[in-house]
């Protein structure tokens, strides 16, 4: 059951990782809406191991994923969803099991039928769109973007795990928020990297990072953590002005965005010390 | 950090990333000022009156992308050597550090010792299978930086 998650796991990703590579919209939105299946897949698989009481991590392989041609990875994919349906003898429900494998039997069907198309999200152009960036500022995005990518691939593992973990229904609705915002914050900043030429998949997190002691330390220090992004995207935004309306825009909007996420955190470390308080 | 193509390669595929099951040895440079730290896995290859081979070696960064990137090459550059050549590997790293900015050698300083701490657990280890992780914290000081504003950097190069 372990390896079925850590198969489930890699096939989410690497699919998400697809779909950023690709640029025709239909394939876009075909791998975008897969890898979302996959990813509730996984979130179901940990359920279960939740409830038969097995130890997990969130620990997988390194995904490789450089190609010049979408077919290559999307053949690679279907290699994946093949092992997966092997691993799902482990799975003991019966209505999971037959629910995932339908699921991959449509999906491999209509990966069958998506047209190639050339991959340029290796290309290492560094240029995103006809915004003219320096040198220095060029460098300065990319680690921005391998930074933030990999922290919000982060943050959607940490707050999955607490999630998966938590019967209290405030702070579920919380961490599900929270997971949603991340998403959308990995799929903009992925496909920048993509359209630039960098995409690179988010390195492997450790599990002392999501198997936290302490949540109410774990919310106060992530509060800390949004209000350095939201300086940063005020920074960009301002930055860019007048160079480009467009991510001077764009800045402004995650920006606004890390205000909500700082009030829900402060609510749910409020919350968390208080049933913790009520025993 | 200046970007080139082979840094690029470093930030996006970085070389041994990752947990090693059954590590001969497992060591973890620290930041006690931060908290963010490197763990270095190690499996090596032992022959009568040699010293020891790193035969596998993987790491873990809970730190920044620099400390990503120093991990990728020293770790490359520690495999399949044996541990009197990655003393040396260790002590050539920290002795270039002397002259850089603190908080840019204190990532390099976190995967040197790391390394280091690895070895000796490997030695404790052959003794004591038991025993923990070795932890070593490291000198320099590392106040987390901003990361640098790009967009900032391009207005002031064109006004």
């Amino acid at each position: 059951m372990k390896e079925l998650l850590i198969t489930t796991h890699e096939l989410w990703l690497e699919t998400l990782m697809a779909s950023f590579m690709a640029r025709q919209t239909e394939n876009k939105r075909t791998l975008d809406e897969f890898s979302d299946i996959l990813w509730r897949h996984f979130t179901w698989i940990e359920h279960e191991l939740i409830e038969r009481g097995i130890e997990y991590d969130y620990n997988r392989n390194t995904i490789p994923i450089k190609v010049e041609r979408l077919s290559v990875i999307v053949a690679d994919i279907v290699r994946r969803m093949n092992e997966m349906e092997m691993r799902l003898i482990q799975c003991d429900d019966a209505a999971l099991r037959d629910r995932i494998r339908t699921d991959l039997e449509y999906m491999r069907f209509a990966l069958g039928k998506l047209p190639d198309e050339p991959v340029e999200a290796f290309s290492m152009k560094r240029r995103y769109r006809e915004i003219d960036l320096g040198k220095e500022a060029t460098d300065a995005l990319t680690l921005f973007l391998f930074e933030e990518s990999y922290k919000e691939y982060e943050l959607i593992m940490i707050y999955n795990y607490l999630k998966a973990h938590s019967d209290d229904a405030f702070l579920i609705r919380v961490f599900q928020i929270l997971i949603d915002e991340s998403f959308f914050h990995l799929r903009s900043f992925c496909e920048m990297m993509a359209e630039m030429g960098i995409l690179g998949v988010p390195r492997v997190i450790h599990e002392s990072l999501y198997k936290v002691s302490d949540i109410e330390k774990f919310l106060l220090d992530g509060i800390e953590e949004e209000i350095a992004a939201k300086d940063q995207c005020r920074e960009l935004s301002a930055a860019v002005a007048s160079e480009s309306e467009e991510l001077a825009k764009f800045f402004d909007f995650i920006n606004y965005q890390e205000n909500y996420h700082i009030e829900l955190m402060r609510e749910a470390a409020a919350h968390y010390a208080e049933s913790r308080r009520d025993g | 950090m200046e970007v080139d193509r082979e840094l690029l390669e470093h930030m996006a595929n970085p070389h041994n990333y990752g947990l090693l099951e059954d590590a001969d040895g497992i060591g973890i440079g620290e930041n006690p000022q931060n908290g963010e730290k490197v763990i270095v896995y190690l499996k090596i290859e032992e022959e009568e009156g040699k010293s020891p081979k790193i035969e596998q070696i993987r790491f873990q960064a809970i730190a920044c992308m620099t400390t990503v990137v120093a991990g990728s090459i020293i770790t490359h550059e520690a495999e399949g050597i044996d541990f009197e050549t990655a003393e040396d590997l260790v002590a050539v790293t920290l002795g270039m550090l002397e002259n850089v900015p603190p908080e840019e050698a204190a990532c390099s300083e976190m995967v040197a010792v790391a390394l280091k701490a690895a070895m000796d657990s490997c030695i404790e280890r052959k003794e004591h299978p038991e025993r923990p992780a070795v932890v070593y914290k490291i000198e320099q000081s590392c106040t987390p930086q901003p990361v640098p504003n790009p967009l900032e950097t391009s207005k002031e190069q064109s006004s």
